[in-house]
């Protein structure tokens, strides 16, 4: 049974982590007290027969972490608390009733691989979600990143664009910065080959870009020949010089052949 | 998925048995008592010669032997081969319900007791015989529980004994075992003791075990849609290359289908290639060679290319390709609300055989088709234009889209964005530095087929004598004729003139 001193400091945490504006300070701290505790008390990765109220206080205790370590931008932190709750998701799922905040968590997941472009990663873990394959949609938390993935896929940005705003929870926004990032440097990479050149003003609409300077700045940053008079920018031509014949490789090629259809006659 | 993956081989093995059965045995049919003795007297033989082959031949049969596995079959056949009452014997008909009264006094007055004990049958024999009861327990429900706990204590009984020659029934009690862990709806709780197993038949060198098991978990996992466990226990173990043909098939559809789940397509579809090549012919095991082909046809278009037309009209696929087919037609149109019809249309099918989110990833595919069979026949197309054919839901939409495809290679051209169309480059030549490489990759592939055919080819053992012989009665023959040559020419000192008398 859990001693009356973490029930008593998880119920401080939870009320921490709800306040509005929570603590994140207090929570820290906490967080690191009570995860102290319950591996002193063998339940942060559970062994045969715990209770079933303190396998709920300690689930709940790492859900709130993972909470915590994305609103303190803190992503290997999540990245632990994640692993860690894999146990009471998958193989305590028969036993413990289901979590309001597990979705939530790993609709999060889905999307932290997302911005960092782990696509096999995030198809696997969508395979393993125990969820029936056309009921993925019918799961907002879940749909969001599935959503986000095709049009990433597609190459539909302008929808990634949009549905930054159509977070279904309040944590889904603290990863938009970084996959906005992904995606310019996705969308300047198929202009680079797309375009010759390009008025500054669309390619700052382009790149979801609300002021001039923010893009000058991108633009020195990919190598871009920015004409400010013309106001156009001009793209680095790649590619077509090499037409040269690759002589050795082929006269290697050829000597190879010739040898084994010695062996062979 | 469960019956799919079960009968292939379980099929093949009774048609091979019953071609078995008709070549080897008396043009009668025998009663299945007689074929379960005939049996047990193969594999005596097979343990006191240390031949595992005649083992195999009769685990051939067990699919066949099976069907007319009953109560009384079984009794009598212990009861006749083990003639003294003995320990096993007990144990034995213990777990089959006890005989009518009649049938018990009539057993007893027609065995004759034994004027000398013949020797105990070999242990071998006895976990055939729980084998046999195993199989039988489980073609009715009433029976699991009991199935359940003979499967546990042939485990127990097995790895007591731990006899090399027991190894390949061993191997299909494990098949038994996984059964009857999932016809009573308990697979998942299975896997501690598989994994147990592999590591022990892994030490032994016990290759068929291995095998066997290494399925069991992969298995266990797709079930359970762990693909990443089934990935690491794939990246740790080794499959035994001394396996038989069935086992790697199904291990290479296992391989496939994680494979696939990760992206990684190309891997994938070698590893069905191989799956679909080592699989029995499809008249034997079309469970298997539809599921196989299934995946096989997703994978195929995940890659870019379109499945053969001819495949889908094989008799034993031309029905359960179906919505696979009308899939394929949306993919090679480019269309995208085909698609999404199509999937729609089939969600529950493509549920069922869990390819439902690999073909969700055919959407980019659609799209990628469309454009590329735009951008071949027109010169020059508005943003607008493509949009609406593609069924896009806008030109800023489609603006990207062309803009990702020209940087995936996938169509050749430029967006002209002030005037908002696309201008679409000339074919690229058909000549330059890739051909020669592509030329080169088929010729180095074809080297190395037939190089790999003359490794496999098989020399008889003494072929080389005789070779040996040959040169030697040669250079036996030519000493001789230089020993002639010589005395002749000691003989008559006229040779010169004999050569020009000639």
């Amino acid at each position: 049974m859990v001693p009356p001193q973490v029930v008593s400091s998880y119920k401080q945490l939870q009320q921490a982590f709800s306040a509005r504006p929570s603590d994140p300070k207090k929570c820290a701290l906490l967080l690191a007290q009570l995860k102290i505790a319950l591996s002193e008390l063998g339940l942060l990765v559970p062994m045969g027969d715990a209770s079933l109220e303190d396998m709920i206080i300690a689930r709940d205790v790492l859900e709130i972490g993972a909470f915590w370590s994305i609103r303190s931008r803190d992503i290997p932190s999540f990245d632990r608390y994640y692993s860690q709750l894999q146990t009471f998701y998958n193989d305590y799922s028969s036993a413990l009733p289901p979590s309001p905040r597990e979705y939530p968590i790993r609709g999060l997941y889905l999307i932290r691989l997302l911005t960092q472009n782990r696509i096999a990663d995030f198809h696997t873990t969508l395979e393993s979600l125990p969820l029936a394959a056309d009921t993925l949609t019918a799961n907002p938390y879940i749909q969001h990143p599935v959503n986000l993935e095709r049009w990433l896929m597609e190459g539909s940005y302008s929808k990634v664009w949009k549905a930054r705003e159509e977070a279904p929870a309040e944590e889904y926004k603290f990863f938009v910065d970084s996959l906005m990032d992904t995606i310019r440097n996705e969308i300047a990479s198929c202009e680079e080959a797309a375009y010759e050149s390009l008025p500054l003003k669309d390619a700052g609409t382009l790149l979801f870009f609300s002021s001039q300077n923010e893009l000058l700045s991108f633009a020195k940053q990919r190598g871009w020949q920015v004409n400010l008079t013309a106001g156009t920018t001009t793209f680095a031509k790649k590619g077509e010089e090499k037409i040269e014949i690759p002589r050795e490789k082929l006269i290697a090629a050829n000597l190879a052949l010739a040898r084994e259809l010695e062996q062979i006659v | 998925m469960a019956d799919v993956e079960m009968k292939p081989v379980e099929e093949k093995k009774a048609e091979e048995g019953k071609k078995e059965e008709s070549k080897e045995q008396s043009p009668a049919p025998l009663t299945p008592v007689a074929e379960i003795k005939a049996n047990v007297a193969l594999i005596e033989r097979a343990v006191s010669t240390l031949e595992p082959r005649f083992t195999h031949r009769v685990l051939r049969t067990l699919g066949a032997l099976r069907k007319k596995l009953s109560d009384a079959v079984l009794r009598d056949a212990i009861s006749e081969v083990y003639t003294t009452e003995s320990q096993t014997k007990k144990t034995l008909l213990g777990w089959l319900p006890p005989a009518p009264a009649a049938d018990q006094s009539m057993d007893v007055d027609s065995a004759p007791p034994p004027k000398q004990s013949p020797p105990e049958p070999v242990p071998e024999s006895e976990v055939y015989f729980r084998l046999l009861i195993l199989h039988h327990f489980l073609t009715s429900q009433n029976t699991y529980k009991q199935a359940m706990d003979l499967a546990h204590d042939t485990i127990e009984r097995m790895q007591s004994l731990s006899r090399r020659s027991m190894d390949p029934i061993a191997a299909k009690v494990w098949y038994a075992v996984e059964r009857t862990y999932e016809l009573s709806g308990q697979l998942a709780d299975a896997r501690p003791l598989f994994l147990a197993a592999q590591r022990t038949a892994s030490l032994r060198h016990d290759d068929e075990t291995q095998a066997s098991l290494i399925n069991r978990l992969l298995r266990s996992y797709i079930q359970y849609s762990l693909y990443d466990q089934a990935d690491k226990l794939v990246s740790k173990t080794t499959f035994p290359t001394s396996a038989g043909n069935p086992q790697f098939a199904r291990y290479h559809y296992y391989l496939g289908r994680i494979k696939a789940v990760q992206l990684n397509y190309t891997a994938a579809h070698t590893n069905l290639q191989q799956a679909i090549r080592r699989a029995p012919p499809a008249k034997t095991a079309p469970g298997f060679y539809q599921a196989v082909h299934k995946l096989s046809v997703v994978v195929d278009l995940l890659m870019g290319e379109i499945p053969e037309r001819s495949l889908f009209r094989q008799p034993v696929l031309e029905k359960a390709l179906s919505g696979y087919f009308e899939i394929v037609k949306a993919v090679r149109m480019g269309s995208l609300s085909q698609f999404q019809s199509t999937l729609s249309k089939y969600a529950s099918v493509f549920e069922q055989d869990k390819t439902y989110t690999l073909i969700v990833r055919l959407r980019q595919n659609v799209i990628k088709t469309g454009i590329r069979r735009l951008s071949l026949s027109y010169s020059r197309i508005s943003l607008r234009d493509i949009c609406v054919k593609l069924h896009l839901d806008s030109e800023e939409d489609a603006e990207y889209i062309v803009g990702k495809a020209i940087r995936d290679g996938v169509i050749e051209g430029r967006i002209v964005h002030e005037k908002g169309w696309m201008e679409c480059g000339g074919q690229k030549g058909g000549y330059g530095p890739e051909v020669s490489d592509v030329f080169s990759r088929r010729i180095s592939y074809c080297l190395e087929l037939h190089n790999q055919s003359v490794k496999a080819m098989r020399y008889p053992l003494n072929a080389h004598r005789k070779e040996l012989a040959a040169a030697e009665g040669a250079r036996e023959r030519e000493k001789e004729l230089a020993k002639e040559l010589q005395e002749g020419g000691d003989l008559d000192d006229e040779g010169p003139d004999l050569g020009e008398g000639f």
